[in-house]
């Protein structure tokens, strides 16, 4: 089928379809199948008649004409081609019996007489079908000849002011210059012209002045933030993985690349390879790894519990959604579970599609980090620069270690210097004062008492507490550490005063957590679990009345070889018990002091069951002395003269304090490298399978990765990958892609696309409103090398785009949507647009491309209300300064709770692909205009921008205000009602300084002060007004 | 033509809380400026002339009802985090002869639980600790936590048998709000606003209110997608009325701006977008004017909802204590109340926290503690308002939660996983009988012995009260006709009145 040879009747039928009931219809004409007929059986038929095989009743299919004409059980055939009155399926329409009533009462749905009207005509006419238009690669049609009324500039004009000519409609007059400008630059940057710009286009007589501010816009970088900001939609971009904890997730490069990819004009086949498999481009530069992230923009999860299987399918899925729905306007999501309803897309194709997506190298949990992997590092040059710098210092320090090793003589001490290394020695580390560094604590605080009048066990004195209940003493951050080895017991000496014993005593220590105890007597003290190291039983108190010494083993309390304690404490359960020296029994060196001879360090090591000592290292200790080679004796010697040595410590530890500020340093620059999410796939594919309904736990087949039958098989010699995937895409023969994107970029300038539903190209999208216009552009799209900015100058450059918006009464009736385009185009620019051109409009937009998001103005409490205490997003927190006046592009996406002033004019919230936002009109909307302190404060910067100039009259200031925000100068009407608000705002406020003063304040940019807070308040009542005029935020 | 496939144009010609505006012109402008011109009687584009019995209007994009309402309104309370309802309402007394015994497979039958549990050697069965009773005249058995609710208990249709497929919080409760596990379908109330909108064109059709959780609690997140729109036009995205700041978000004029002064610079902006309209004759901009006179008007009728001070002592006694905090669950009980007096449509009010994995009873004691009360206030109050007949009341979680112990279980405490596959929820008034407990779990309160109620059934029925049709409130988008309950969902009808 070729859609140029049907286009000429599609001219006017779709009027009927499309334009509403004041459009009438030539009925001359024969009924097309595919623009016609199609649609309805789709709608009303094909659910159990249609591709799907499973769902299909009576053996009856309607989208093939073999399936039409079959001879049914029935003895009917549902289509007698030519014969209305004898096809079962007209007669079924007709029919008033419910039980052969078709569709089925149960449908919900019945057809019009019109609809009934159309399909008897279309079967008396022959009942040709054929497939669906946009399955079918699209040629090149002929543009009509140029109509006598309306400006034809290019072949667009003379698509449009055919279609005009044959509905009787006229096209518009050209906009005025003034209207030009602003349109035609919020269109190509997402910001209005300044009043420079304005009077430079004004100013400039040449016959091309027009042509010259387009392509002086098109270079703007403006540019490639506004192109990238409808893809952005596209490509479900956020700063946040969007499920269940929604932490923040690092993935701006590739905004920034998208942002790049548009203003240096990359061509958009090229374009949607980079982001589909550059990763599998050979040599992929770091700029196509990066691009990569489109598909990583998808929501991920890392909630506790989830299944691994489940999830990963999802993703594929989504991914899938995403991609054909992007490039191919198709909803092969629809076949997830079944065979596709309406188009030709089996379940198994679906999940052919889906094994393309399947592979990637990523795990299921996100783990809630920023950047799950695979990810990529991309360091600024300064950087790089500066991470060389620092592994250089690196390698120079650990140098200087390696030299001075060589240069320490070691001899081996006599063995009475060292400490035995089989003789375990009693360490006491509390006794009369406690050990340096102890912070003492208690319920009360410590208590030492002589032995004057009472017992002492040791030295000068015993420390002592009288408790009703639980009491304790205790200190932690002792420095230098107790030092835990092997078998080591700790002890302490204990009297329990027999006048008055306790319930229960306790010794407890902390290397980091208290959880290790040692109890005697009762089970009164509440802590620890019964029988564990955190609360090991010792058995009954020790006799009252005189010094016992307690020994506790440290392994019972989980103290293991390595261990090093900074606390101690004393517990009781009432009573009066005195302490006195304590400490361990251990064969470490203790209070700071280390092994002098190695031979003594080996023997310590040996017996060791758990050790900070390097494998290799304790490998060579563990061995007798002459088993070992050559290397493990170097080994050996440089580790203990490097590491545990005490004479060499003082030439060593600055060495190793040095190595270790350089390593946090690295460390540090190293974490500052700016991290994106990118693509890369698994070693081995993944097996896919079809999924019975969709379920990820019932596989069917397996499936290999593999296109449509419907469409195009892949390119020769492309691969069954990713990489081959998108080259299919961007293949002249494929008939959706190219259709797609210009309809897209078509809907941007006109409000709607030329596809109205830009996302469903399917049986079930709406018909093209300019069929043989939509294939000229793929087509010139194509022929042109995929080139976005000439698409976009053929659009901007036309007579259909340069006309007047104004609309009579008669043309709101007869084409409310202009869907025909005999005006230019006129509707409520997007939410970023308008916040972005308030900023430029009180002088505050900072202009700075790419980087990481910003956290401008947002009430407080949003995040809070739903986030997750554990989320890194949980709470807001805004930024200062610059960050809240850059474009909206680049403003911070949670996606479980999307910034609210964007949100109220319709941006999606970025979860799932989105390519056509809807256009609301609400009164939330009037308060984000009004009320927001972003707006609030951009007007009172307008306010000061009127007030600079000095000397000017009220009606100059006002007319200044109005100018910035339209373009245009108000009408004297409207110069009267500005003066007329100005003056009663000026009143009330020079009553009420205090009001103008707090009205003044909003907002962070500091005001003015040499300016007079009433007059500037008064003018910030009539910026707002501004800013908030219809035609402010729209574009016409 | 279907009205929904209709809609599936961009909303150039709509706007907020209103009908088609498509060529308006003045007198249907004062229409929407006092909508109760037409409110009785509204006037359809699409059969011009027809006038539709006013029991079957509607304020939104469905022309007609599809049979007579039993509730006007809904406002469901909705336990985020899903509550157990082994210590609520699923009494099962033989547990305790299976204390720390193992869940018997023969109970299980391999079905998968989560991977928060599926690695622990046993899952021992932890009876409730707290006791139950039979109450009111149905004789249904509530725990002691509920004593409030037990006294409300003959006005309760409750389904022990509710049922899902998530077993993870942020699916599972995509799913019972949305129909779908996978973020971007419209949110029930967003279906509802689009489908009947709401008589109040003061106030947005569907109001979300969040509850100010007791400190140190550890609540799951919540999802702006849980009342959003998804592809439908975002105006009928759930508004969540905030308990400090603005109720609604950007509502009060900047500091030092009065009224008065707001008046002033609004005439001049009215003025202006007039003069425009006349010069461009665009509708749109009429839609505009309406656009900033509505957001006046919730300048006055926000702050006037939100104002408690005019409730009786009796009335707040009534709540608790905490319901002159706003943000409390307590409060915020009293302003769905309030809410439901304005005929918003769909008022949902969260209250997160019951997840409690571990060390279940203190924790779910001390959220009784405070939803208890209130909840059973909202009822009495309608009641005695005459409103509980056309309101239907709704609690619940996502899913519930597991018999046997998370984690360590000893006669006082224990902990419970998520359970999908049977928990309990109940509805009162508009629609539905009152002393039912409907359907029957096994002696684990592991499985459905009797009568599922699957999340979509759930939904049905609740559109179903509302007058419509859960398979014909439909959206076209992508080619499909798309709908809250998927292509799934029976009503329940037994619990009907």
């Amino acid at each position: 089928m070729k859609c140029a040879s049907i286009a000429f009747e599609v001219s006017l039928a779709a009027l009927f379809v499309l334009a509403g009931p004041a459009l009438t219809r030539a009925d001359n004409r024969r009924v097309d199948y595919n623009r016609e007929i199609r649609p309805i059986l789709s709608n009303f038929c094909y659910k159990c008649h249609g591709p799907d095989e499973n769902e299909r009743k009576a053996g009856l299919r309607l989208d093939t004409l073999e399936g039409a004409l079959v001879m049914l059980e029935t003895g009917f055939a549902a289509i007698v081609p030519g014969k209305s009155g004898e096809s079962e399926l007209f007669n079924r329409i007709l029919s008033q019996d419910p039980a052969e009533q078709m569709p089925p009462p149960s449908l919900g749905k019945s057809l019009t007489p019109a609809q009934i009207d159309l399909i008897k005509r279309w079967i008396d006419e022959g009942a040709t079908i054929r497939g669906h238009w946009s399955f079918t690669a699209p040629t090149r049609p002929a543009p009509p000849p140029a109509q006598p009324t309306g400006q034809v500039v290019n072949p667009i004009d003379q698509f449009v002011l055919a279609r005009l000519e044959q509905e009787g409609l006229k096209p518009s007059p050209e906009a005025d210059r003034v209207a030009l400008v602003r349109r035609l630059t919020f269109d190509l940057t997402g910001l209005p012209p300044t009043l420079t710009e304005v009077d430079a286009f004004l100013a400039d007589g040449d016959a091309n002045a027009y042509e010259k501010l387009v392509d002086r816009l098109l270079t703007s970088t403006r540019y490639g933030e506004h192109q990238a900001r409808h893809w952005l939609d596209a490509a479900r971009y956020g700063d946040t993985h969007g499920l269940h904890l929604d932490n923040e997730r690092s993935l701006w490069l590739y905004r920034e690349w998208v942002i790049n990819a548009f203003n240096r004009n990359l061509s958009f086949d090229q374009f949607t390879i980079e982001q589909l498999a550059g990763d599998l481009l050979p040599e992929a530069t770091t700029e196509q790894k990066i691009a990569t992230g489109f598909n990583r923009c998808n929501v991920t999860t890392g909630e506790g519990g989830s299944i691994d299987e489940e999830v990963l399918v999802r993703y594929a899925v989504d991914r899938v959604e995403t991609t054909s729905t992007v490039w191919m306007g198709l909803t092969l999501g629809c076949s997830v579970c079944h065979d596709h309803k309406y188009d030709p897309f089996t379940q198994k194709e679906f999940y052919q599609f889906y094994a393309f997506f399947n592979s990637f190298a990523e795990n299921a949990m996100d783990g809630n980090i920023a950047g799950p992997p695979p990810i990529m590092k991309v360091p600024t040059p300064q950087q790089t620069t500066q991470l060389q710098s620092l592994d250089q210092q690196l390698a120079v320090a650990r140098q200087k270690i390696v030299d001075e090793l060589a240069r320490v003589e070691y001899v081996e001490p006599p063995a009475t210097e060292g400490i035995s290394a089989d003789e375990p020695r009693e360490f006491v580390w509390i006794d009369d004062e406690l050990p340096p560094g102890a912070k003492p604590q208690g319920d009360t605080p410590w208590e030492f008492v002589g032995k004057a009048d009472r017992p002492v066990f040791h030295g000068e004195k015993a420390s002592t507490r009288t408790a009703l209940g639980l009491s304790q003493h205790f200190f932690t951050d002792a420095n230098p550490v107790l030092r835990v080895g092997e078998g080591d017991r700790l002890f302490a000496y204990v009297y329990l005063d027999p006048a008055k014993p306790p319930q229960e005593i306790m010794l407890q220590w902390n290397d980091g957590s208290w959880e290790h105890r040692a109890v005697w007597g009762e089970d009164v003290i509440p802590w620890g679990a019964a029988n564990s190291p955190s609360r090991f039983p010792m058995g009954a108190l020790p006799e009252a009345g005189g010094w016992v010494r307690l020994e506790v083993e440290c392994a019972k309390v989980g103290l293991n070889p390595g261990a090093t304690l900074n606390g101690w404490a004393f517990t009781q359960h009432g009573g009066t018990v005195y302490w006195d020296k304590a400490g361990i029994v251990t064969r470490t060196p203790q209070a700071g002091a280390t092994f002098e001879s190695q031979l003594a360090w080996e023997a310590y090591e040996k017996v060791q069951s758990k050790s900070a000592v390097p494998g290799p290292v304790l490998e060579a200790v563990k061995l007798e002395a002459d088993k070992r080679g050559e290397g493990q004796q170097k080994l050996l010697r440089d580790y203990f003269l490097e590491k545990v040595c005490g004479k060499t410590r003082p030439v060593f530890d600055p060495l190793h304090q040095q190595l270790a500020e350089l390593d946090k340093q690295r460390a540090a620059a190293d974490g500052a490298i700016p991290i994106t999410m990118v693509a890369a796939e698994m070693p081995a594919r993944r097996d896919a399978f079809l999924l019975v309904r969709g379920q990820y736990d019932k596989k069917g087949d397996k499936v290999l990765p593999g296109v449509p039958a419907a469409l195009p098989a892949l390119p020769q010699g492309a691969a069954a990958d990713r990489l081959g995937l998108a080259r299919w895409l961007v293949d002249p023969s494929h008939p959706l892609t190219a259709r797609v994107t210009v309809n897209r970029l078509w809907q941007q300038f006109f409000g709607t696309g030329i596809v109205k539903t830009a996302e469903d190209f399917g049986s079930q999208g709406q018909w093209p409103t300019h069929p043989e216009l939509l294939d000229w552009l793929a087509t010139e799209f194509q022929q042109s090398g995929w080139n976005v900015k000439h698409i976009l100058k053929l659009i901007v450059m036309s007579g259909t785009y340069r006309q007047s918006s104004k609309v009579t009464p008669d043309q709101v009736q007869r084409d409310p949507e202009n869907l025909l385009l005999a005006r230019g185009p006129r509707f409520r620019l997007d939410a970023e647009v308008i916040r972005d051109s308030a900023l430029l409009m009180g002088g505050l937009l900072v202009e700075q491309l790419g980087g990481r998001s910003v956290k401008p103005y947002q009430p407080d409490g949003l995040w809070e209300a739903v986030g997750f205490v554990g989320s890194n997003t949980s709470t807001f927190k805004r930024d200062d300064g610059d960050a809240l006046y850059r474009r909206s592009l680049y403003t911070f996406w949670k996606r479980t709770s999307p910034p609210p002033s964007l949100l109220t004019f319709d941006a999606p919230s970025r979860e799932t692909c989105t390519v056509r936002r809807a256009r609301t009109n609400t009164p939330l909307q009037a308060l984000v205009l009004l009320n927001d302190p972003q707006y609030v404060e951009a007007a009172r910067k307008l306010a000061e921008r009127v007030l600079t100039p000095a000397g000017q009259t009220a009606g100059e200031r006002a007319a200044f205000a109005f100018r910035v925000a339209v373009s245009r100068l108000p009408t004297s009407d409207e110069l009267a009602v500005l003066l007329r608000v100005y003056h009663s705002e000026l009143a009330e406020f020079q009553s009420d300084r205090d009001a103008a003063r707090k009205l003044l304040s909003y907002g962070d940019a500091k005001r003015n002060e040499a300016l007079d807070t009433a007059d500037l308040a008064a003018w910030t009542m009539v910026a707002n007004l501004i800013l908030n005029l219809d035609e402010t935020v729209t574009k016409e | 033509m279907h009205p929904a496939s209709e809609h599936v144009q961009l909303e150039t010609r709509r706007y907020f809380f209103g009908k088609a505006a498509c060529g308006i012109g003045t007198a249907a402008l004062a229409s929407i400026v006092n909508p109760k011109l037409f409110a009785d009687a509204p006037l359809f584009a699409d059969t011009p002339g027809t006038t539709v019995p006013p029991e079957l209007a509607t304020f939104g994009e469905l022309p007609i009802l599809h049979h007579a309402p039993k509730a006007k309104r809904v406002i469901w309370l909705f336990m985020a985090d899903a509550p157990s309802q082994l210590d609520l309402y699923d009494h099962k007394p033989n547990l305790v002869d299976f204390y720390d015994k193992d869940l018997p497979d023969s109970v299980r039958q391999g079905q998968r639980i989560t991977t928060m549990t599926s690695g622990q050697t046993r899952l021992p069965v932890a009876p409730s600790v707290f006791k139950f009773a039979q109450h009111g005249q149905s004789g249904a058995w509530i725990s002691e936590l509920l004593p409030n609710i037990a006294s409300i208990v003959d006005d309760l249709a409750i389904v022990k048998t509710v049922n899902t497929e998530a077993i993870n919080h942020d699916p599972a409760i995509t799913y019972i709000q949305t129909g779908s596990q996978i973020p971007g379908r419209p949110s029930a109330g967003a279906w509802l606003s689009y489908g009947i909108g709401c008589p109040n064109r003061d106030l947005p059709a569907y109001v979300v209110l969040h509850s100010r959780l007791p400190a140190g609690a550890q609540p799951q997140a919540l999802f702006s997608r849980l009342w959003g729109s998804g592809f439908i036009p975002t105006k009928h995205q759930g508004v969540a009325l905030r308990s400090a700041g603005d109720p609604v978000l950007y509502l009060s004029n900047p500091p030092g701006v009065s009224n008065s002064r707001r008046r002033t610079m609004l005439d001049g902006l009215g003025e202006l977008n007039q003069k425009k309209l006349a010069e461009v004759g665009d509708p749109e901009i009429n839609a505009r004017i309406a656009q900033y006179e509505m957001a006046y008007r919730m300048q006055s009728s926000v702050p006037e909802l939100t104002n408690i001070s005019n409730e009786t002592k009796e009335t707040l006694e009534m709540y608790g204590p905490q319901v002159t905090e706003p943000g409390t669950y307590a409060y915020n009980c009293l302003l769905a109340r309030r809410l439901a007096e304005r005929d918003v449509r769909f008022i949902q009010v969260f209250l997160r926290g019951w997840d409690h994995h571990g060390n279940l009873p203190p924790s779910i004691k001390a959220l009784t503690g405070q939803a208890d009360q209130p909840t059973a206030a909202l009822i009495k109050d309608l009641k005695q308002r005459d409103m509980l007949k056309d309101t239907l009341v709704v609690w619940g979680g996502e899913f519930g939660r597991t018999v046997y112990s998370q984690g360590a279980l000893t006669k006082e405490t224990y902990g419970r996983d998520h359970h999908p596959r049977n928990f309990t929820m109940w509805m009162a008034g508009g629609g539905v009988k009152g002393g039912v407990v409907h359907g029957e779990t096994d002696d684990f309160s592991y499985n459905v012995i009797d009568k599922p109620v699957h999340i979509h059934d759930l939904n049905a029925t609740i559109l179903h009260c509302l007058g419509l049709d859960h398979e014909r409130l439909t959206y076209r988008y992508q080619g499909r006709d798309f709908r809250l309950t998927d292509i799934h969902g029976k009503v329940v009808k037994e619990i009907l009145a």
